[in-house]
């Protein structure tokens, strides 16, 4: 059963269609990649099935619910966690602080307003050892209590993916996750994702081929705002329409 | 019945009073446009050139054209000053968060005003135009006054010439561009910082020629540059800022529906000018011809500086600082009689007592959720009103009062935030500024709330137990049981605050401050929790408006004066944001300085115990110095200290603001 | 030959994080030299460490034999070198008239400095929209300003980041044909591209920035045929 789906998904700045009547339909379970040259719309996508931008027409389904008008922390309680290619953690927080915000997001809203207001953070204990496990998860358990912003690169972009985790998503929407990195920052990277994702369906926004190659069940190419084709990486990879994406360019 | 003749006639003086707000807010739009600075100082600048027109006219008495030789000198001696004053102090503070412009500017309002007063006065001076420009004229069978033409004239030649300059010349169009993206300006190899200072100059030009032309026509007094900043302010938010078309615009039509609505609509006067504010924020939030594009760029902005959070005093010193320190003003009263009268504990320790709940509660709104409420007087304001409503027209138990003050801030927290959360940055300070202006010209309106006299009453049947009148009950002597009912309610608004701070809502409002996008993709409606945040702290700020009340035996219209407003912030960024206790302590340092500059200076003889009296002048001076070298507040002190002296600094100087400072508490 | 700019162990970062670890790279006079790479490895903070709008933590920027270092963004472009920036950045309430004589005045008194006749003969778009506001063009036409606005302002070392982002296919190879008639005008062309075929198309010679730091430095044609590097630094492949 398709878990995330997108119906004929457009979004229009201006004169520029950045993304054209994007149809997906993502299974559960699924590892899916989109890939593209840069301007395809990839991002635009990404951030209109988050809900940091709204569609321009068309809808987007998620667990059969049209999610197309709900704010984007609405799409997270519903499921729908995302990661941001800039990282993005609360600096001034430590390590588990950042983890235990994540966590604390879904069980808060069944928190009495007494305790949502003055019972200490840390005495809930489930969302604590929730965020304790996630952090080891991502290997940062000895960094608890580092603030985030002197964490090496590396281990921010690792508290980034915890901190989409710890919000318990069903579908993770990772925008380019290795963005920036060396090769084996890199190589590192996708085996964590591959590893404490495993669970997830995931979305996972990529510029590069060869790197989700090897991970991803099915793979869509997406070119000037439409999707060239949806397949499995052979498939994909044999397809001469995919080859003309990524080397026609605009020029040649 | 309106007539032709009284409907031109209220035309024209809308257009005089319009130029007038035109000529400000035209320096104001350029000056926030090109420096992201809020001059709040703008209305001194214009008083003072309206004083200096006097004082050179006095000079020049008997000399023909003295009028004019003043209108044209004066101006200039203040653009002098104000490029002076943007060098010495504005300079430092670029790129930093427009917030410490704010503190700065209004550290400066003290400083002019109170120049002013030390130079001219206290007296109202007359300045009349030449004869040549007195009296009325009759035109095409109209007759209206000559000199509202001249003011009209020359305002509108004003308008036009800084228009054509802004448009057409070499300078012009750098600082528009300036004010769009000054970034680009300096990629094109211009220094548009040098550009700075004249920006300000002009616009202290401007000023003063506006306080010339409407004292003449008015009167020049203290206080009329209080009395003009805040519409001005109306006036260049409304129009867009940034934009000299807006203010055109703006001043002008303020201007006008000001003088119509006085004449037509009197019930409205006053009110009409912030419901057209807040109205036209709400649905256009960038004003009339606000230019949405250029914070998109402002990306420099900087952040708000939080204080450092007690730093080298770990947690356990800190525990028993602020032990000894509750243990001490617990104690205050027992010295009634014996090392001061009951004047200290009575009246100054619970003025400071209140001032910090005050400060308290603004702290958790503008220190943890970044939310910068330049109106944050409304809260106090209306939490006192209802108290004392209360007591006069339903039940006199003051904790009844207290809790319907308490009861109705939040509801007027709730309402305004509703409205204005989703505005951001300087737009969402200027309407809340808005909403405390529009309560603060509705409550002199109405009898219930007892017009601009205010209400006056005192709570019998004590706490609902019938032992008398609050305020004088007395445990022993002098020592009122009041005293203690106050420190136990803002020692208790502490501890709540800060306990919200360790629990889940407050762990929420600390990551909206760090990085609001991400808390939103971690699930959080991060609008509805600062919403809620303004809540907690608008029924905070109204229970220290009730608790205000009891000091002052009633409520009266400047419990909701802007000036308060400014006043919180101040103390709040003195102590330290982001800390709770930074700003209870900054409370404590802003009215123990207050009172320590006025009884030396009534003791003083001669000009020192003069100016030692100009208490708010003396502020002033130390704000503008801690706002350049301290920003994070007096709790960073140490932390400060340390890092400049070694280790074993700070020792030194047992300064007060040291001795306030080791009380910091936990 | 002493090279027009050069740029030896340049580190540089934001706050804590550390964007650059030691840039080295030059361009010669008359040169288009690409700078390619993966979105976040650096590009960008190389221009506006170049720019001196960005302080380097290390390292020296050398333009033609002067240490500018230390010079703010100001006084570097008032030597000759301009700047084309991400998202254009036209000045949005001024006139596209406007525009080009802000450029004017700052800038430097170069060779190459281009006057308002010269753009407007040059771009007859613009040349029509002369009296429309930044705000009012297209994103094509937006971009065709921000060049003549550094053309008008001197520059004699030009610095495009990311001319061709968000732009309509057509409009990608107008800019691209602008680019060129720059070169071919002699001013020197420093490109940053994310779009690797643009790129490789203009430029004489490409540096591939990964991770802070140049692990690449090849001629287009080198470059089209070293598959590896281009597939494991840019995420483009070029194989049939």
């Amino acid at each position: 059963m398709a878990i995330l789906e997108t119906h004929d998904l457009t979004k229009r700045f201006d004169e520029l269609v950045a993304v054209d009547r994007v149809n997906l339909s993502v299974e559960a379970g699924e590892f899916r990649s989109v890939i593209g040259p840069n301007g395809a719309g990839k991002t635009t996508l990404f951030n209109t099935i988050t809900g940091a931008l709204r569609a321009s027409e068309g809808e987007v389904v998620f667990e059969g619910e049209d999610v197309t008008a709900l704010p984007s922390y609405e799409r997270v309680r519903r499921g729908i966690g995302r990661s941001f290619q800039i990282t993005n953690v609360f600096g001034g927080l430590t390590a588990l602080e950042n983890v235990r915000l994540a966590a604390q997001s879904i069980p808060s809203r069944e928190m009495s307003v007494g305790s949502q207001l003055f019972r200490d953070k840390n005495r809930f204990d489930d969302v604590t050892a929730h965020a304790q496990r996630v952090l080891e998860d991502v290997g940062l358990g000895e960094h608890a209590e580092t603030k985030a912003s002197t964490l090496a690169y590396g281990d921010q972009r690792r508290l980034e993916i915890g901190l989409v985790l710890a919000t318990d998503p069903e579908v993770v929407l990772l925008d380019e996750p290795t963005a920036g990195m060396g090769v084996e920052e890199t190589e590192s990277t996708m085996a964590l994702v591959d590893d404490v994702l495993a669970e997830q369906t995931l979305l996972l926004i990529e510029h590069d081929i060869d790197l989700v190659m090897d991970v991803s069940d099915k793979i869509t190419v997406l070119n000037r705002g439409s999707v060239v084709r949806t397949g499995t990486p052979e498939e994909v990879a044999s397809d001469e329409e995919v080859q003309a994406a990524y080397l026609g360019g605009g020029h040649a | 019945m309106v007539t032709g003749g009284t409907l031109l006639t209220q035309l024209l003086n809308g257009l005089s009073v319009g130029m007038v707000y035109v000529l400000l807010a035209a320096g104001l739009s350029i000056i926030f446009g090109v420096m992201d600075v809020i001059n709040f100082a703008h209305g001194e600048f214009y008083a003072l050139g309206a004083y200096l027109a006097v004082g050179i006219a006095a000079a020049l008495s008997g000399v023909t054209g003295g009028f004019w030789i003043a209108l044209v000198a004066a101006p200039l001696i203040v653009g002098v000053i104000g490029g002076l004053t943007e060098r010495v102090t504005i300079r430092p503070l670029y790129g930093r968060n427009p917030l410490y412009h704010i503190l700065l500017t209004f550290g400066l309002v003290l400083v002019i005003a109170d120049g002013i007063e030390i130079i001219w006065g206290t007296q109202p001076k007359n300045f009349a135009p030449p004869a040549l420009l007195s009296g009325p004229i009759t035109i095409a069978g109209f007759q209206y006054s000559l000199y509202n033409y001249f003011v009209i004239a020359v305002g509108a030649l004003i308008a036009a010439g800084t228009w054509l300059a802004l448009t057409e010349t070499r300078v012009g169009i750098i600082i528009r561009g300036g004010s769009q993206d000054r970034g680009m300006v300096r990629a094109l190899g211009i220094d548009i910082d040098r550009y700075y200072t004249l920006v300000f100059a002009f616009g202290c030009v401007l000023a003063a020629f506006a306080g010339i032309v409407l004292g003449a026509k008015q009167e020049v007094a203290l206080g009329m540059g209080n009395a003009i900043i805040i519409p001005a302010f109306v006036v260049v938010v409304l129009g867009g800022l940034g934009s000299f078309r807006g203010a055109v615009v703006g001043g002008l039509g303020i201007g006008i529906v000001q003088t119509l609505t006085q004449t037509y609509v009197p019930a409205l006067t006053g009110v009409i000018v912030y419901l057209l504010m807040v109205g036209i924020l709400l649905v256009k939030p960038q004003g009339l011809f606000g230019n949405p594009e250029w914070q998109n760029h402002g990306g420099e902005e900087g952040d708000l500086l939080t204080g450092g959070g007690g730093g080298i005093l770990d947690t356990t010193t800190r525990r028993y600082l602020a032990a000894a320190l509750v243990g001490v003003l617990a104690l205050v009263p027992l010295g009634i009689g014996v090392t001061y009268s009951s004047y200290i504990p009575n009246s100054l320790v619970l003025n400071v007592l209140v001032w910090a709940l005050f400060a308290l509660s603004l702290d958790f709104v503008m220190g943890y959720a970044g939310l910068v409420s330049l109106g944050h007087v409304l809260f106090y304001g209306v939490g006192a009103y209802a108290t004392v409503m209360m007591a006069m027209y339903v039940t006199p138990v003051f904790w009844v009062g207290l809790l319907a003050g308490v009861a109705l801030a939040l509801a007027v927290a709730w309402f305004v935030g509703y409205l204005s959360i989703r505005v951001s940055g300087v737009y969402f300070a200027m309407i809340t500024l808005g909403f405390a202006q529009l309560a603060y010209n509705l409550v002199t309106k109405f009898d219930i709330t007892g017009g601009s006299d205010g209400l006056y009453t005192g709570y019998d049947a004590t706490y609902g137990l019938g032992i008398g009148e609050v305020g004088q009950v007395s445990l022993l002597g002098d020592i009122q049981l009041f005293y203690y009912v106050v420190l136990a309610l803002v020692v208790g608004s502490y501890l709540v605050a800060r306990q919200i701070m360790r629990a889940p809502f407050g762990s929420v409002l600390q990551a909206i401050r760090e990085s609001e996008d991400r808390a939103e993709f971690l699930g959080y409606d991060t609008v509805e929790y600062k919403r809620r945040a303004f809540m907690v702290s608008g029924g905070l700020a109204g229970l220290a408006g009730g608790l205000a009340t009891i000091n002052s035996f009633g409520v009266g219209p400047s419990f909701l004066f802007w000036l308060k407003s400014g006043e919180v912030i101040v103390m709040t960024l003195l102590g330290g944001m982001g800390t709770l206790y930074g700003p209870m302590l900054g409370a404590g340092a802003f009215l123990g300085l207050k009172e320590i500059l006025l009884t030396f200076g009534e003791s003083t003889p001669g000009l020192l115990g003069e100016v030692l009296s100009q208490w708010q002048g003396i502020l002033g001076l130390i704000f503008v110095v801690f706002v350049i070298y301290v920003p994070e507040g007096l709790v960073s002190l140490p932390e400060t200290l340390q890092a400049r002296f070694g280790a074993g600094g700070g020792g030194g100087g047992e300064s007060a603001t040291d001795a306030t400072d080791a009380e910091v508490s936990d | 030959m002493t090279p027009m700019l050069e740029l030896d162990g340049i580190e540089s970062g934001y706050g804590e994080t550390r964007v650059l670890g030691g840039v080295n790279a030059t361009v010669d006079e008359g040169e288009v030299v690409a700078l390619v790479g993966r979105n976040g490895v650096g590009k960008t903070t190389t221009l506006r460490t170049i720019l001196g709008s960005v302080e380097p933590w290390a390292g020296t920027v050398t333009y033609r034999g002067e240490d500018i270092t230390d010079l703010g963004d100001v006084e570097t472009v008032q030597r000759g070198i301009g700047l084309v920036p991400e998202e254009r950045r036209i000045f949005p309430g001024l006139t596209v008239t406007e525009n080009l004589e802000l450029a004017s005045y700052g800038g430097s008194e170069t060779e190459n400095r281009r006057d308002l006749d010269w753009v407007f003969d040059t771009f007859e778009n613009l040349d029509e929209r002369r009296e429309n506001r930044g705000s009012d063009l297209s994103g094509g036409e937006q971009q065709m300003l921000a060049i003549a606005r550094a053309l008008v302002s001197g520059a004699d070392l030009l610095m495009l980041d990311e001319p061709t982002e968000g732009l309509a296919p057509m409009i990608v190879d107008r800019v691209m044909e602008v680019i060129e008639d720059v070169r071919d005008a002699g001013i020197t062309v420093l490109l940053v591209e994310q779009n690797v075929r643009v790129a490789l198309d203009l430029a004489d010679r490409a540096y591939v920035l990964a991770h802070g730091e140049i692990v690449h430095e090849a001629t287009p044609e080198e470059l089209r045929a070293d598959e590896e590097t281009v597939e494991r630094y840019l995420g483009v492949s070029f194989a049939d």
